[in-house]
């Protein structure tokens, strides 16, 4: 585990966002049983670096998208907090852009209309809206397609809106939650190489959560991974892969290495069943 | 009417006139069908003579009640019983549907049952108590739109609300919405389908209960037409009176349509 020494009285400069001790549980009614609370993180901490890429991994129900929700400032943790920037995080706010699983573009907004919605909460002026929206259409490759509905694009496309949506109002932090599941596999490589060319334009600070191996070596500086059941971090992984990253990596001893090591941790991690404590075990809510 | 070669140069793509022309009569045929039935059945003689009084009749009646200005009169009282009814039912169903579908859910559950057994009284039955409550003036015709209005307007608004995509809301959270803005920008805009359903029925529905109560106990509105025409056996106005509150239901239908594609066209295909 490479975890650089954390003292909360002096941030270091360079660290970007903080996760301390963060814990999550769900509260659970089951019949008979009365109340139990389902942990689905346990004291998770790691730090993420100005500019770094980060992807998280683990096993369906280790937690990956609560943890992002918290990120996110969508959800509160049962216990731990999350600095970002020295600040701890107490909702969302436009100091982080999201990229939600499943697009979540609004339906009834254009491609432009889309992307400057954070704009319009943030009360950027029209003309300066439309020069921004723009800007962040080109970047994210979708010029020509300003006017269309989300019903018109197809799934790459509207991912590259919901990209493109999240960039618009200049965050100092990225996060996103299986950005690439929902498009198929040409699709998902062609859109990993644009968001690594967007990332170096950019120098945005970010969070990936994934389920694919592949996916966070390919894209990460380092890779988290978390078992299920709770969701712990079970190891730190540097990938000492050269950039720009290239496709022709995928296939090389060094990816294939660190994809094998991944994938042991995550068969060690003893399909425990799913943890159930009584309230006070998890108190502090 | 466009000469060939105009409308080549308008429209390359499109159909010649002529083409154009013969299409339209071919997708209209069954209403030429049955307008000419209706001209030529009376003339068969006999009881049909009495009873049915052809277009031509129709036409020469409308144009009478038109230029006397009986017809917009009584079109006019119609259209104030309707518009006030389902305007005073939409501004208290869409709020109280978003409250229900969105804040009180647990209250929802509760009083649904009793919501929904209220939607399917028939006004018909309430009407004598619209009657007596608000006499036979204006008002108890208002009070029956509204209340056929209301519980389509209030079920389709409750529901749209439910049935939100929570994904959108934590998109439109992400995105620096406050609690105000969350509400107009992103709730308001994703039940909009669903509250346009509700509009629709009630307004359809709202016009033709409105006629119906009009036959019962009125002395003003295109349903009094109709029955007044009843009891002093004028054929052709009770058919004129007929014909004219099936097309403005058309008329309605199609506004309602027009007014669906421009405000929630963007639905397309439901998959954001």
């Amino acid at each position: 585990m490479s975890l650089r020494s954390i003292d909360p009285a002096q941030p270091d400069a360079a660290v970007k966002i903080a996760v301390r001790g963060i814990s999550h549980a769900y509260r659970l009614r089951k019949p008979r049983e009365g109340k139990r609370e389902f942990l689905a993180l346990d004291s998770l901490n790691f730090e993420v670096g100005d500019g770094e890429f980060v992807a998280v991994v683990g096993p369906s129900g280790c937690g990956k998208s609560t943890l992002l929700d918290i990120l996110s400032g969508l959800a509160t943790p049962s216990r731990g907090e999350i600095h970002i920037d020295g600040h701890a995080v107490t909702g969302p706010t436009l100091d982080r852009g999201i990229v939600l699983q499943g697009y979540a573009l609004f339906p009834w907004r254009t491609t432009r209309q889309n992307v400057e919605f954070g704009l319009e909460a943030k009360g950027v002026p029209r003309s300066e809206r439309r020069a921004i929206s723009d800007r962040f259409t080109r970047l994210v490759g979708l010029t020509g397609f300003e006017d269309r509905l989300p019903h018109e694009l197809s799934g790459g496309m509207k991912q590259r809106v919901a990209l493109a949506r999240a960039l618009a109002y200049d965050p100092g932090v990225l996060l996103m939650d299986e950005p690439f599941a929902a498009v198929d596999a040409q699709t998902r490589e062609v859109l990993q190489d644009e968001l690594l060319r967007i990332w170096s334009e950019t120098r945005k600070t970010v969070i990936l959560v994934t389920h694919s191996i592949e996916e966070a070596i390919y894209l990460a500086d380092r890779v988290v991974v978390l078992s299920a059941n709770p969701g712990r971090v079970r190891d730190i992984v540097a990938v000492d892969l050269p950039r720009p990253r290239t496709p022709a990596l995928r296939t090389g001893d060094r990816f294939v290495r660190l994809r094998h090591r991944i994938w042991e941790l995550l068969q060690n991690d003893d399909a425990a069943p799913p943890s159930l404590v009584t309230e006070d075990a998890v108190a502090a809510r | 009417m466009p000469t060939p070669s105009t409308a080549t140069l308008l429209t390359r793509d499109a159909p010649r006139w002529p083409e154009r022309a013969g299409r339209w009569l071919l997708a209209h045929a069954s209403v030429f069908l049955f307008l000419a039935g209706w001209e030529l059945l009376p003339r068969a003689g006999g009881l049909l003579r009495t009873f049915i009084a052809p277009p031509s009749v129709v036409a020469r009646v409308l144009w009478d009640i038109l230029r006397s200005g009986e017809l917009a009169q009584h079109a006019g009282v119609s259209a104030f019983r309707a518009l006030s009814g389902f305007g005073l039912a939409a501004v208290l169903a869409l709020p109280l549907g978003f409250l229900l579908g969105g804040r009180f859910h647990a209250f929802e559950r509760v009083v649904s049952p009793v919501l929904s057994f209220l939607g399917q009284v028939n006004p018909f039955s309430l009407f004598p108590l619209f009657m007596l409550l608000f006499g036979i003036g204006e008002l108890s015709k208002s009070a029956l739109v509204f209340w056929v209005c209301l519980w389509p307007l209030l079920f389709h608004t409750t529901t749209a609300v439910k049935q939100l995509d929570p994904l959108l809301v934590r998109a439109g959270r992400t995105l620096g919405c406050g609690p105000l803005r969350l509400f107009f920008r992103v709730i308001v805009p994703a039940a909009s389908p669903g509250i346009f359903a509700g509009l629709r029925a009630s307004a359809s529905t709202a016009f033709f209960m409105l006629v119906a109560a009009e036959m019962i106990g009125a002395t003003s509105g295109l349903g009094w037409l109709v029955w007044n025409s009843e009891i002093n056996f004028q054929i052709a106005r009770l058919f004129t009176a007929t014909v004219v509150i099936s097309v403005l239901g058309l008329g309605l239908n199609a506004l309602l349509g027009v007014l669906e594609r421009r405000l929630v066209g963007w639905k397309g295909a439901w998959s954001a």
